[in-house]
């Protein structure tokens, strides 16, 4: 099951990579965001860019986003370029399609925001390190890295029943941006239901927290939600139906 | 008793607002290419997700090499390559990715997968071509690189869903030697369905005709024509005048008369005189350079079984 849920994984890597080698679907603005997250703002923020809160925001969000345009174009898209029946005739499991699609689409997110994750480190330490090794703190680093699968997994799990139902991978696309733009807006919905001394209560309990257990608290919940998801959509996914829609 | 390839049974597929496939039954012998014919929404491509258990059937029963695909479809899948309704190749990859990624899905090793992909390319001669995207390349190709991945993993049966449709006649003919050589070569049974009726009288060692989901007739190419196709005469000579053509038509022994330019098609009843025939023509003054006996062209003959509405065809072999 592994080696097969691999061999897509490699395949939907090798379609993405020779996109952004050949600078085509999002290929310069991935080299701006780099640029821009990886270099610019670490020279901007100095050394404070190692403790700054904003990366469990921005990082996780960037990761996010890059995961969401990759799972969309998963099923809707091989359906669009007429490659989804070969795929379906081959002798690969539904599980192994399905599982090696999300794989695909987190490795992907997490790799973009390790990858800039270090650049940012190394422009920082280039810059203000004077001969010293500046470090983010590995708790710090490990509940960020968490926090960044998690929301990974948890949007591919959504992303995936999207992409499944499309029939383009533009409609998936739209779909998938509206559920992202309520996701977003739900904290601010929830806040308009709950009282403002719950509210109080809820903010104080997260600060007694901390932003590290926090952050490996969230990730824990998307993950297991994550994994709900992904059940689901292996579960929905039938070669019968998916052929005839 | 040796397990056919194909065992279809009573086969029915519904859909909401129409039935498919309504009660196809048939065998399909291992080791031989197997054509199936019929007019655009007939049911082939249907027939061909059932055995590749893409889809299920409503009634009825299939087998491929003894397993159900409803059941076994991974199984069957496993023994299967497949060319279908589109070639299906990733057009963002190189044709060397391409295949490679179905030989790693049909766990072939290392070694033998990039011997085999050797191979297959160099045989349909794109091996110099194997590290471009194939999203520039011709449909035919692009169809080409479809047919060996179809029988990448060495499969011992291979459906191939209108090889050539939309391929100029060259590059049809091509890939028809490549099918032949293939069939030959690697023995394995091929599904093979198309329009192209001269193709499928040449490939095919049995045939099947499908309409609106029924079987109209099965047998060898041979078999059909001579069930079907009644004998005809070509006629050619000076004086062929359409008063003539049309007396003739009501000469005894004559089932129809037809134009064909310089000469005339004689479709024959059963116990005609040809000498008769011939006799009538020189009586009514035409001058006769040639007498040829012929049979109907399996096209007239698919035509004839496409064409008649709603009867079931007499005879069916199943």
């Amino acid at each position: 099951m592994m080696h097969d849920v691999w061999t897509v994984a490699r395949k939907e890597w090798l379609e993405i990579f020779d996109q952004l080698l050949r600078f085509k679907r999002g290929g310069w603005s991935i080299l701006l965001i780099i640029a821009f997250l990886g270099v610019i703002s670490p020279l901007q923020l100095g050394t404070s860019w190692l403790s700054s809160p904003l990366m469990f925001f921005y990082w996780p969000l960037l990761t996010t986003s890059m995961t969401s345009t990759l799972i969309a174009d998963s099923i809707a898209g091989e359906r669009e370029r007429h490659t989804l029946e070969t795929l379906l005739a081959s002798r690969l499991s539904d599980t192994a399609i399905i599982l090696g699609k999300i794989l695909a689409a987190v490795m992907y997110g997490f790799a973009f925001a390790a990858t800039n994750l270090l650049i940012g480190w190394t422009v920082v330490n280039l810059k203000h390190g004077h001969g010293e090794l500046l470090t983010i703190p590995a708790p710090r680093v490990a509940a960020l890295l968490s926090l960044i699968l998690g929301g990974s997994f948890f949007i591919s799990g959504i992303g995936v029943f999207v992409s499944l139902r499309a029939a383009t991978v533009r409609q998936a696309q739209q779909t998938f941006g509206v559920i992202i733009l309520l996701l977003m807006m739900a904290p601010v919905i929830f806040a308009q239901f709950v009282a403002p001394e719950r509210q109080a209560n809820i903010i104080s309990r997260a600060s007694e927290l901390g932003l590290e257990t926090l952050s490996l608290r969230v990730a824990g919940g998307l993950g297991a939600l994550a994994l709900a998801l992904n059940v689901a959509a292996i579960r929905r996914f039938k070669r019968g139906a998916v052929v005839l829609d | 008793m040796t397990v056919p390839a194909i065992r279809v049974q009573g086969l029915v597929r519904d859909f909401p607002k129409v039935r498919a496939l309504d009660h196809l039954s048939f065998d399909v012998p291992a080791g031989i290419v197997f054509g199936f014919l019929g007019p655009n929404g007939a049911g082939k491509t249907t027939v061909i997700r059932v055995l590749l258990g893409l889809v299920n059937p409503t009634e009825g029963r299939t087998e491929v090499f003894g397993v159900d695909p409803r059941t076994g479809g991974e199984q069957v899948r496993q023994h299967a390559g497949a060319l279908l309704e589109h070639n299906g190749v990733y057009e963002r990859l190189t044709a060397l990715q391409n295949l490679d990624f179905f030989g790693r899905a049909w766990h072939m090793s290392s070694g033998d997968r990039a011997a085999r992909i050797r191979e297959l390319l160099s045989q349909f001669g794109l091996w110099e071509r194997r590290d471009e995207s194939v999203g520039g390349w011709s449909r035919g190709m692009k169809q080409k690189l479809a047919v060996a991945r179809a029988v990448l993993h060495r499969p011992r049966l291979v459906f191939l869903d209108e090889p050539t449709a939309g391929l100029d006649p060259v590059a049809s003919a091509s890939l028809r030697d490549d099918l032949a050589r293939l069939a030959q070569q690697e023995g394995v049974t091929i599904f093979l369905t198309t329009h192209n009726l001269a193709e499928a009288e040449r490939l095919c060692s049995l045939v099947g005709v499908i309409r609106r989901g029924q079987l109209l007739d099965f047998g060898t190419p041979a078999e059909l024509r001579s069930a079907r196709g009644a004998p005809i005469v070509r006629i050619g000579g000076r004086g062929l005048t359409d008063e003539v053509v049309q007396g003739l038509a009501l000469t005894p022994g004559v089932g129809g008369v037809e134009r064909d330019r310089e000469e005339i098609r004689v479709q024959l009843v059963p116990g005609a005189d040809v000498g008769a025939i011939v006799a009538w023509l020189v009586g009514a003054g035409v001058a006769i350079e040639e007498v040829r006996r012929d049979r109907a062209s399996f096209e007239d003959v698919f035509l004839e079984l496409v064409s008649s509405e709603g009867d079931k065809a007499p005879g069916v072999t199943r």
